[in-house]
Order: structure tokens, then sequence, then C-alpha cells
């Protein structure tokens, strides 16, 4: 034996009361079961690494499934709404523009999948709801901003200077007609007529009107809506 | 609220409702359309709502938020009932004002009234305001008195009795014949006798049929579908439903464009409370007639307010026109037998079952009876919703009603009809305005939109504009529309742009022809009418664009410059701030010049210069002038007084120039010899030698030197002798700094214009 072993030895022998054959008795014990269990073999530890990566792998996948799933649920509470938009006219194939509409009205644009979940509902063919889509105007395939900018190009408000106007807004958003900034704050379009000729050139943003406004009240406007 | 099952519910249900009305009572009613909502009339009534409160007046006083009253310039309008008293332009801050004066102390807030721009007289009664005077409201009249989300108020004045008296006292051949006989003609455009139309549908094979409202009013520049449907839904639908017992239709649809929100609101529920009524449903007043109504609103495209594109979109598709061998009053929605009238068209039938088919006959002209609703926008005074007689000449219209051209322009056109009408001169303003006067001078009635343009209108531009327009509302499916639009469109563009060739204006007439003679729809076929009638009456401003490359009314970008007049410009630095190139240079004592190679033409320049200057001109087809040359050589100033000197060379320096000084007559000279200056400024009182033989020494040496003569102690003898000398100016101290710069520019002469307490300096 080494003397570090003997000291060992001598150190296990105060500790646990034992005689020292007991000891080394127990100690070719343990070391049997070791070999037995082939805890000495090198595969054994790969292995146990394989595992382990396998086990990382598949959490991975997991967390992919549950993030894919999410989305899925944003997609089916998404439908949740156009499906109500759809009960709302019974299903019917002639109120496809009319569900359309909802659909842009709560999103502001026409999300893809909704409108496949349309055309599968209603069964009409994608092909017609593209077509409608991108004909009239008020529909958007695209995202738009949280604020609609509508600079009035009617007759009335064209005679009354609407085209310098529409100037000064593109100057103070920094966008063009049709655009949409880059934070999706704003989205500027151009109406030809808005109804309100009497009070032209006016600029409407949600809903609001502002009639005739100079270029400082162009930036207030801009700047009160977040 | 309970169903009416008989005519005598409703007769007892109107009862009810006079009875609970004291008609005695004061009503404040106030404009709720959208044109006053755009001057915040709901902050009005709010303020109106708690004043009332406040003063404990509930109870004795009424308040009614009414539909569009037509004078939507002078918004929000709030008119006291049962005088009629009527205030223009009412803001929250003068509602206490109304309330204590008005309806307590029964006395006028004069300042609110309306003022007679000639008279200078206030007007306090509505029906006295020469706007509303000169027109013939039967139509429009009741919106002032309605709420629309209220259909009491419409029973009130005796609404549905007209479909009572059809169902119970009339019958279905006698409603279409008083509608033929009236010769009700339809009001979107095309002025399609509407009782012709409603027997054809009804004589059609094919159940069900259908009767539509059409309120797409795309029609740039007319709005009164949409303040009809908005102020007063129920006459609308009233008309419907007759209209619709007279065929023999079941289901109807209202088509509304989706841009108006109030209007698709209050329609809606303006069905939901006639249902409850039992006016619309199942046995409408226990009559056995069914009836009910759908809206569809349009998601915005101008073509499908045509008629059979209209019913494609209700079909839920596209709204492209088809060819018409077979008319859609035979084969309409789902190819079923289908009536489409206008909003204002429907909104006529109870009035004509009500009074009659000689009554309305007795309104208006031989071959267009009734009345007729427009817009009368643009560059009018008093724009808004204008009902007359049809009839009417134009000059009635836009001067007696519309109050004239404001700011003391010249009338050039009105263009009626929208971008299916035409530009109608000033020649041609003593017309009578019907169907068919109209379209003999090359315009159409159309929905009834007309924009007024003033002399800073140019023709080619408008032209321009309408078929840019209609390029983009071109649904496509034809070709002589979609290619020949953008043809047009291009030749129009380069002409505009400077681009025009001999032999465009013949172009354009024969692209307009095709059209006329191809297209599919009525909105293709009418395309061409804003070129061609601006063709027509303004040849010699296409002509002036191609040839002399100039714009008369300087509107055309490409065509026009923008130059600020130096004896005009104030060195004010307003337009110099607001130009977004930077293409104004000038300092704050220099004159302003626009350097034509920055500027991009946005005419900022031209809006923000004071009115009082007006420096700020366009020029087109003309050279610009070259700039005031800049006094590029030094300035020589001598000036014996230090600080007088050393403030006036700072404020030189300030404003551009390069500027030497010297306080000793004798120095001047010498430094004159050595140096070269365009500029002397002399003081006449130096030490050395005095300022006049400097002046004389100087000018005998350099001839072209400007001399400007200072003074505190100026007299007739030293001026005359300055001048004599060769001074171009001789100014008195203290004097304006300005106007020395003024001086030295070149650009005027210093009129004596002394002014002590402006050289702070």
């Amino acid at each position: 034996m080494s003397e570090e072993q003997i000291q060992i030895l001598s150190r296990l022998q105060q500790n646990s009361n034992l005689s020292k054959s007991d000891i080394l008795l127990r100690g070719l014990e343990i070391l049997g079961e070791y070999y037995s269990l082939g805890l000495d073999q090198p595969p054994l530890s790969l292995e146990l690494r394989n595992l382990e990566a396998e086990a990382m792998h598949h959490a991975e996948a997991l967390r992919q499934i549950r993030k894919k799933e999410d989305a899925i649920k944003q997609v089916i509470q998404e439908l949740g709404s156009v499906d109500k938009a759809i009960d709302k006219y019974q299903g019917s194939k002639s109120a496809l523009i009319q569900i359309l509409l909802d659909i842009q009205a709560q999103n502001h644009w026409l999300p893809k999948p909704a409108l496949m979940w349309v055309s599968e509902r209603l069964g009409v063919p994608w092909s017609q709801i593209y077509h409608i889509a991108t004909f009239y105007k008020a529909f958007s395939l695209t995202p738009r901003g949280r604020h609609i900018v509508q600079v009035c190009l009617g007759t009335a408000c064209q005679v009354r200077g609407a085209p310098r106007l529409l100037d000064r807004v593109m100057d103070v958003l920094k966008i063009k007609p049709g655009e949409t900034d880059h934070e999706q704050r704003f989205t500027l379009t151009t109406v030809n007529c808005l109804g309100c000729c009497a009070l032209g050139p006016v600029v409407v943003v949600d809903g609001n009107y502002y009639t005739r406004p100079s270029l400082k009240e162009i930036k207030q406007i801009a700047a009160s809506y977040e | 609220m309970a169903r009416l099952s008989s005519s005598a519910d409703l007769k007892k249900l109107r009862q009810e409702i006079l009875s609970q009305r004291d008609p005695d009572r004061p009503c404040v009613t106030i404009c709720s359309g959208t044109g006053c909502q755009c001057h915040r009339s709901e902050e009005v009534v709010d303020a109106f709502v708690h004043q009332i409160e406040n003063l404990g007046l509930q109870g004795r006083v009424d308040l009614r938020c009414t539909g569009c009253h037509g004078f939507c310039e002078r918004g929000p309008i709030v008119v006291i009932f049962p005088q009629q008293i009527c205030y223009l332009g009412v803001d929250t801050k003068d509602v206490s004002e109304i309330v204590s004066q008005t309806l307590i102390e029964n006395k006028l807030v004069k300042r609110l009234l309306y003022k007679d721009v000639e008279t200078g007289q206030h007007v306090a009664y509505e029906n006295e305001i020469p706007f509303y005077k000169n027109q013939k409201r039967i139509v429009f009249g009741s919106n002032q008195l309605i709420d629309p989300k209220r259909i009491d108020d419409y029973i009130a004045l005796g609404g549905y009795f007209a479909l009572d008296k059809a169902l119970f006292e009339m019958g279905r051949d006698k409603v279409l014949q008083v509608v033929k006989d009236a010769n009700l003609r339809g009001r979107g455009g095309g002025g399609f006798p509407a009782g012709i139309k409603w027997e054809t549908t009804r004589n059609a094979p094919g159940e069900p049929k259908y009767v539509i409202v059409n309120a797409d009013e795309g029609d740039p520049g007319a709005y009164m579908d949409r303040s009809l449907l908005e102020g007063n839904p129920h006459s609308v639908l009233e008309g419907l439903i007759i209209g619709a017992y007279a065929i023999g239709s079941h289901e109807g649809f209202i088509y509304v464009r989706q841009e108006y929100p109030l209007a698709v609101q209050n329609i809606t529920i303006a069905l939901e409370q006639a249902r409850e009524y039992g006016l619309l449903g199942a046995n409408i007043l226990g009559s056995g007639f069914d009836f009910d109504v759908q809206i569809h609103r349009g998601a915005g495209a101008f073509v499908s307010g045509e008629s059979s594109a209209l019913m494609t979109a209700i079909e839920g598709r596209v709204a492209e026109p088809r060819p018409k061998y077979i008319r859609t009053a035979v084969s309409g929605i789902e190819g079923k037998p289908s009536t489409l009238n206008n909003v204002e068209t429907w909104a006529n039938v109870p009035l004509i079952i009500n009074n009659g088919a000689d009554w309305y006959r007795s309104i208006g002209t031989e071959g267009s009876k009734g009345t007729k609703i427009f817009s009368l926008v643009g560059k009018v005074n008093n724009t808004g919703l204008v009902e007359v007689p049809m009839g009417t000449t134009l000059r009635e219209i836009i001067f007696d009603i519309g109050g004239g051209i404001p700011n003391g322009k010249k009338f050039k056109v009105v263009q009626t009809g929208g971008p299916s009408g035409g530009c109608i001169p000033e020649s041609l303003l003593d017309m009578p305005v019907d169907f068919d006067k109209l379209t003999t001078v090359g315009s159409m009635m159309g929905s009834g939109g007309m924009v007024v343009m003033d002399e800073d209108t140019c023709m080619v531009d408008v032209a321009r504009y309408f078929t840019d327009f209609l390029t983009q509302e071109s649904c496509g499916k034809c070709v002589p529309c979609r290619e020949g639009l953008r043809q047009m469109l291009n030749i129009l563009k380069n002409i505009c742009d400077g681009r025009g060739k001999e032999g465009d204006i013949e172009l354009l007439e024969e692209i307009s022809e095709v059209m006329k003679d191809a297209s599919l729809c009525a909105l293709g076929a009418t395309a061409p009418n804003p070129v061609l009638s601006t063709i027509k009456y303004f040849r010699d401003e296409y002509e002036a664009h191609i040839q002399k490359k100039r714009c008369p009314a300087k509107v055309c970008r490409e065509l026009i410059t923008y130059y600020i007049l130096p004896e005009r410009c104030q060195a004010c630095l307003i337009c110099a701030r607001n130009c977004p190139t930077g293409a104004i240079t000038g300092g704050k004592h220099l004159i302003h010049v626009i350097d034509q190679e920055k500027c991009t033409k946005c005419g900022i320049c031209f809006e923000v210069c004071p009115s009082r200057f007006n420096a700020v001109v366009k020029l087109s087809g003309e050279p610009v002038p070259p700039p005031v040359p800049k006094i590029t050589k030094p300035i020589l100033l001598v000036e014996d007084e230090v600080i007088f000197r050393e403030s006036l060379r700072d404020w030189l320096t300030e404003g551009g120039y390069q500027v030497t000084t010297t306080g000793d007559g004798e120095e001047a000279l010498k430094v004159i010899r050595g140096q070269e200056f365009d500029t002397i400024i002399l003081d006449l009182k130096l030490p050395g030698k005095d300022g006049i033989e400097v002046l004389k020494e100087a000018k005998s040496q350099k001839p072209s030197l400007k001399a400007i003569i200072i003074t505190a102690y100026p007299s007739p003898e030293t001026a005359t002798e300055a001048m004599k000398a060769g001074a171009i100016d001789y100014l008195i101290k203290p004097f304006n700094p300005e106007m020395l710069e003024r001086v030295i520019a070149g650009v005027t002469e210093a009129k004596a214009e002394v002014t002590p307490e402006t050289n702070e300096r």
C-alpha cells in the first residue's frame, strides 16, 4: 500500500470504528459493482452524451411546435372573427364584398389566411377573391399603418388647392400616397371625394376631418396621433 | 314600439306624437351633417345639452340634431324654432349667449346672424337669407326638421302617409300611373323616366323582382345623395317601398358607399325602426304586402355607380358593366328584373304620391319636372347644397344663391355632371338648367355636382384632372375606354408639361369620337366630355400651351416660374424660411431672389408672401428677368461719429455687404484711390475735409461711384449741392437702415422717409 492509501485507511478507521479488513472488503465490493456495471467502459459515456444531445434536440423541436401552436392559435382566433363576419351574412356568396369589408375594417388589411378561409367557407374560387381584393379601392393586401390619412383629391378640393395640400402632407409624413411608414404609424391614401366638398381641401385621419390645414396645423395633427 | 297593423294605427300614432309636441316650445336644431361635423358641431351639441341642464330648462326647450341643412360653408348651423332664427358658424363659446339671450330673453345674437355682403344688414330668419330664399326646397327642406335617428320626427311631418295612401287608396296601377304622369326622371344622371323603368320591370317575366337605391355617389364634387340619406333616410325608404309596391317587388337593396359611414349608420337605424313599426317586413301596415331591404356597402369603385356594374357588385362580384342590349330593368340582379333609381329619385316619390302628378308637373320645364338638388362647390362664396326648380339659370344658382366668386375673382366656368360632364363657360350662364339643355351644350346633369371655377383655373389642367381620374377608375373591361383614356391622358400630360405638339388637339378629338361610339357603358361613352367641352370653349388655351408653351391661367407647373418682384419685396425672409428646397437667397436686408435651378415650383413662397406685399408672382411663357445685380464691389462708409459708424457697419456687414470705414475726409480720398468701390456713404460734416468736397473729388476720380449722403443737419442748400455733385440720394439721420439698404441696392429712391424710432442700432 502506498503512503497515501495508508493515511486514508487510518482516517476511515477512526471515523467508522471498523476494522481494517472490513474496510478493505467493503472497498473491494464497491469496486466489483463498478466493474460489473461496466461504468468504466467508454461507449456508455458516449451514449450518455448522445442521449443528452437528443434530449436537447427534442426540447428545441418542442419549442418550435409551441411557436407553431401559438401561431395557429392566433390564426384560428383571427379566423374566428372571419367566421363571425361570414355568419353575419349567413354564409351567402353574394355577401363576399361585405365580408371582406368587415375583415378590412377589423385589421386595416386583408391577411392571406383570412382570405383563404373565406374562399373555403363560401366556396368562392381564390382567384375571384383576389380579383375583388385588387379591384376595389377599400381593400389592401399589405398591412397598413395604425392611422389612415386620406387626402381628398375630388374636383372641389382640387379646385381649392388639394394637390398642394397633398405635397405638404407628404412632406410632413415623409411617405407617398399608398405607402406606410416604417413604424407602421401612418398610411397615406388619396380619395376622390369624401362628400364634404364645401369644406375642401380636406384631410381625414381615422375619420376625423380637418379642413384647409396649414403646414403648421398638419404637423400638429400628425403629432397628435401616436 | 307597437307594430302598426293598419292605416288607422299609423294615423293614431301620428296624433300621439303630435299631442306630445308643443309647436310653440322653442326648439334648437343643430346641423349634424358631415359638413358641420367637420366644424365640430358635436361639441356644440354637447355645450347646448350642458347649458340647458345647468339652467334647468329641460322640458321647456327641445334639442334636435338634424341632417345637413345645405349651407355647409357657414357651419355649424343652429336654427331656433319656431321663429327660425338662423345662427351661422356657431362655436361652443357662443352657446351660453344663445341660450341666455335668445332662448330666455328672446333677443338676437347679432354677430352670429347672416350678414348681407352688399348692404351689411343682418338677416335673422333663415327664409330671408339669400342662399335659402332663392331656393325651392321640397325634397331637401325637411332635413332640418328631422332627427334622422328618430322615425317619429318623420312621421310627425306626415311621413309614411304617402305609403299609406298608395297601399290603401290608390293601388299598384294608380301609383305607377301617377309617377308616369308626373314625368319623374332619374336624378342619377341619365334622366330616364322612372315610371317607364318601373313599368318595364313590372311587366318583365321572372321572379323575384328587385328594387335598388343607388347611393354610390362616386362623382367627385357631388354629395346631395349623401346628405339626403344621412339627413332624411326615411323619405328615401318610403319612396323605395312605394316603388316596390307598384312594381311588385319584395326585396330591395340600398347600395351605399362605405366612404359614407354616417349615411350607412343612419339608414341602418332607419331600417330597424321601420321594421319595428311594421312599415317594413311582412304584411306592411296590414296590407298584405311584404317587402324588406338589405344594405350593401360599396367598396370603392367609381364604375359601380353604373347600373349593371352596381348589380354585379350586389351579387358579390367585381363591379364591371355589361353590354345592355337587354336593360337591367328586365335582367338585372341574378338575371331578374331590377329597377335601380338614385337616392334623390326615390325621395321624390312620396311627394308625388302625396301631392299628385299635376302639382309635380307644375314645377320645372317642359321636359324636366320637379326640382333638382345641386351641390354648389368650388370657387363660390356660398358653397353647399342647393335645391331649385328645373329650368333655373346657372347665373341664378351661382350668383343669386351662391353669392358669386370669392376674393373678387372672375368667373370662368362651371363644371357640371362630374367626370362625365363638361365645362360650361360664362357665355352660357343664362341657360336654364335641365336634363336636355345641359346635354346640348356638351355637358350633362349627372348627379348634380356643380364645381365653379374662377380665372385661376387652367382648362387643360381640368381636362387632365378628369381624364386622370377616369383612367384610374376605368374598370378596364372594354378597350375604347381603357386604352382611349390612357392615350388621352398621355397627350394631356404632355400638353401640360410643355411637350404638346401640333395635331394633339385633333388627335384628342378623334380618340373621343371612337370612345363615344364604341365604349361598353355610359361612363366610357361620356368620359371624353371634359376634354371635348374644354376644347370646344377654350381651344385658345390648348393652343397657348402647345404653341407658345404658355399656361394662361398660370397653373401648369412645368410652364410657370415663380419670380419675386424686386420692387415689391420687403426682404422679410418669410418666403425664404418656408422654401423647402432653400432656393430663395437674400439676407435680412437683401431683396430675395429665387434660384430657378433649385426651385421645385411648389408654390409655397407664393402662398406665404403677405398679401399686402404680393411680391411673389407667377410667370408663364415669358423669360424670367435676371435677378437684381447683387452688390459685389465693396462699400466705403465715411462717418466721424464712432458709435453710429460702427453700428451702421455691423448692420451692413450682417446684410452681406463688404464695408470699409473711415472717419476722415482726406483719409477717405486716399482709400478710394487705392481700392475699387461701388458705393460711398458719406457724412457731410467731417474732420479734414467737408463731405461735399470729398464727394466732388471722389466723383471726378471715379464717375461711376454711387454716392449716398447721410446727414444730421439737413438743409435745402446742402441737399441741392450734393445732388448736383452727383449723389444718388440724401438721407437724414436718423433714418431707417432698411431704406438705406434699398437705396444701395438701387431698388428704390428714398422718399425722405424718416422714421426716428426705427434706428435702434
